[in-house]
């Protein structure tokens, strides 16, 4: 039996709607760096299931690209919460908004 | 072509610069003294390449004495490595003649003595050693003037000179009067810079060339009417330069910068420059009867107008400038008329005379600690005999005393004006002679007679060898430099024939025309009379003439009003327009609009930094917020259409 696109774009819109409202709703930065995994997982999930739908291999390409930039997202932003963990004990994102205008 | 004729025009051009360079940047290590040496024998070391050059040039068949050399000369084969833009070739070439050989003498010889004489007179100057770079540099610019093979290197010479008179009428530079002398002779001068510039771009329009060879050679290919346009620009050029109506205004307030200066600027440099560039571009003259009547005309009319100035004049230096300014309206009254020898012959003769007169005056302004007022000289012969006896040598050389210079160059152009039959300019040239025999005796009579010394302070009898030694030889060569032309022989018109070889005739001078001269000599001792007995014998006459011609009087003192025509002609309406324009235009509209702009972006970036709150959670709600926006353009209205389409 073949599962419908549109059951795997449902899976998809769930995750992004997750991670985004994890996103915008979470003050520690750890967390937030999940939330943002789980929206580039909910486009991996798209675009492997069009990439079936279609039968064409460029989506599944484009989910190895995005992997590649999640990984180095995550790589940098880990970083820079690492530091900002050495400064205080505790972080709230909300503390860290000396970058404002 | 044989080595000399390249490597020594070469030479003698950049000595000077090199003097100059020498001076400012090697000379402030010793001795003040060593930059007057090296001045010196920069401007001497030229001289004697120039009589050797002469003397070389002048032993060959008259169609090698005119060459032009390129620089460097094997690239000659190569123009694209000068400033090649199809047709045009600008390349570094000099041109030696007879006539620039004469000018190059002048330069050299005569600004040789003038710097010996600076030796003495800037001797308690605090810059003495920029005093005498100045001077290196403006004969070597002149040097550039004469010796340029084309049209666009006489006008770099040309430009040159007015920067170098500018530096050195404005030496003083603690005095207002002189830095505004300076800045005024400069932008009269670039007047004229501007009129050669225009006669340039015409010669290009029209020969696709600016070197004198190929001009002259294709110059009937244009119209007369091209050829008239481009004389009368070259005419506003020389006007400027040679200080001739209406841009003669500088020439005395020019008389600020030191004595010296005046003598360089008067003899040998800059003002005969015009008088060169007509007799140069003689060619282009031949051919535009129109632009060459117009040269002659303003050469009579300054030449009357300066001397009648001459007369009421009490400031010793100006009485010269306004003489110079006068002798050289003859010279370019002689141009004009076509008569070059004879214009190039006083203007030789008139270089001896005149450096002579200004030395003979620096002595006498130098004894007397910079006194240049007349009225408060006088009785100076018995106290200054060598400045009295060289200044009379001097002005009987000016006036045309038998047998002194000006007697044979000053009628030779009188005598050429009648064979070419301008009576007019013939008339008036001769008024001048009488008017100036008048105004030098009188100048005479004021500084050396006309009773006792006038003065508060007590002359002192400071004076160098090296300011005397150049008076003397100078006053020899007022009375012998006429010889060149004497009846029966005319080693000037010989001399410079190869030059003027593309014209049918040059008239020679030998054929003295004894009635005329003896006639002009007349009038001359005639002006030497009325001095004589205005200024020497019945002073209360003078006070009678004085109250009768009050109104012509305040005219002549006054130069014409020139100064106050022009002031309220162009100083005036200048001055307001900048003033207005610095009271309302700066403030309100540039102003306005420069402050606006600043702060109409202050106002944006402090709206937009609003924005910037420094929380992340509100920039991922903005994206957020944005692709939802974007996503809903795409489908409900870009879209729409083509949705509707599909279904």
């Amino acid at each position: 039996m073949q599962i419908p696109v549109g059951d795997y774009l449902a899976v998809s819109a769930a995750l992004f709607i997750t991670g985004a409202v994890g996103f915008l709703l979470r003050r520690n930065p750890i967390t937030m760096l999940m939330a943002i995994e789980l929206m580039w997982n909910a486009g991996n999930i798209a675009f492997a299931a069009f990439a079936r739908s279609f039968v064409d291999m460029s989506g599944q390409i484009f989910v190895f690209i995005v992997i590649t930039v999640a990984a180095a997202e995550a790589a940098i932003a880990l970083a820079i919460v690492v530091m900002v963990f050495r400064r205080r004990p505790h972080v709230d994102v909300d503390d860290i908004s000396i970058m404002r205008g | 072509m044989s080595g000399t004729l390249t490597t020594v025009p070469f030479t003698i051009l950049f000595l000077p610069l090199f003097g100059t360079i020498v001076i400012a940047f090697v000379c402030p290590r010793f001795h003040r003294v060593a930059a007057a040496i090296i001045a010196n024998l920069a401007i001497f070391g030229s001289f004697l390449l120039t009589v050797i050059l002469a003397l070389t040039v002048w032993r060959l068949p008259p169609a090698a004495q005119a060459f032009t050399v390129k620089y460097p000369p094997a690239w000659a084969a190569h123009p694209q490595f000068w400033a090649h833009i199809p047709p045009l070739t600008i390349s570094f070439e000099l041109r030696i003649d007879p006539l620039a050989l004469v000018w190059m003498l002048i330069v050299t010889g005569v600004g040789f003595l003038i710097h010996l004489y600076s030796i003495g007179y800037m001797a308690e100057s605090k810059n003495y050693r920029t005093f005498f770079a100045y001077m290196n540099l403006f004969v070597f610019t002149m040097l550039v003037l004469v010796m340029a093979g084309n049209f666009l290197w006489l006008l770099v010479g040309w430009g040159g000179v007015g920067l170098a008179s500018y530096l050195l009428i404005g030496f003083d530079t603690d005095r207002p009067a002189a830095v505004a002398a300076a800045r005024k002779a400069l932008i009269l001068n670039v007047i004229g810079d501007v009129g050669i510039m225009l006669a340039l771009f015409l010669m290009y329009a029209h020969f696709g060339s600016l070197s004198y060879k190929e001009v002259f050679a294709n110059v009937t290919s244009a119209g007369p009417a091209a050829l008239n346009w481009i004389g009368i620009w070259l005419l506003l050029g020389a006007v400027a330069k040679s200080a001739q109506l209406p841009l003669q205004t500088w020439l005395p307030d020019a008389m600020e910068g030191p004595t010296p200066v005046s003598a360089l600027i008067h003899a040998a440099t800059m003002v005969t420059a015009g008088v060169y560039l007509i007799a140069r571009a003689h060619p282009i003259y031949d051919h535009a009867p129109l632009a060459a009547q117009t040269v002659a005309i303003v050469g009579c009319a300054t030449a009357l107008f300066a001397a009648t100035i001459g007369c009421v004049q009490y400031d010793i230096k100006r009485v010269l400038a306004y003489s110079t300014m006068s002798q050289i309206g003859y010279m370019v009254l002689a141009v004009g008329v076509g008569a070059y020898a004879a214009g190039t012959f006083h203007f030789v003769t008139h270089a001896f005379f005149k450096a002579l007169l200004f030395m003979a005056a620096g002595i006498v302004i130098h004894n007397l600690s910079g006194e240049q007022d007349t009225r408060k000289m006088g009785g100076l012969a018995k106290r200054m005999p060598l400045a009295f006896s060289t200044f009379l040598a001097g002005t009987l050389a000016i006036t045309g005393i038998f047998p002194f210079a000006g007697f044979f160059s000053k009628d030779a152009i009188l005598d050429q004006l009648l064979r070419l039959h301008h009576p007019a300019l013939w008339f008036f040239a001769t008024l001048t002679a009488l008017l100036t025999a008048f105004y030098m005796f009188r100048l005479v009579f004021l500084t050396f007679f006309s009773g006792a010394y006038r003065g508060e302070h007590e002359p002192h009898a400071a004076r160098s060898g090296t300011m005397a030694l150049p008076a003397v030889l100078l006053a020899v060569l007022s009375l012998v430099g006429g010889w060149l032309v004497l009846p029966g022989h005319d080693a000037v018109t010989s001399a410079l024939a190869s030059t003027f070889a593309d014209r049918s005739t040059l008239e020679s001078m030998a054929d003295f025309n004894w009635p005329l001269s003896l006639g002009t000599l007349a009038l001359a001792v005639v002006g030497f009379l009325a001095a004589y007995a205005l200024y020497e014998r019945a002073p209360q006459m003078r006070e009678r003439l004085r109250t009768t011609l009050r109104p012509v009087r305040a005219l002549l003192m006054n130069a014409y009003y020139f100064d106050t025509i022009y002031h309220w002609l162009f100083e005036v309406p200048a001055y307001t327009v900048a003033s207005d324009f610095a009271r309302y235009v700066d403030p309100e509209g540039i102003a306005g609009v420069t402050t606006g702009l600043a702060r109409t972006t202050v106002h944006l970036g402090d709206t937009m930094r609003g924005w910037e709150t420094g929380y992340l959670r509100r920039y991922g709600l903005s994206m957020l917020v944005g692709v939802v926006l974007i996503l809903a353009y795409y489908l409900y209205v870009a879209h729409q259409g083509a949705a509707l389409g599909a279904r």
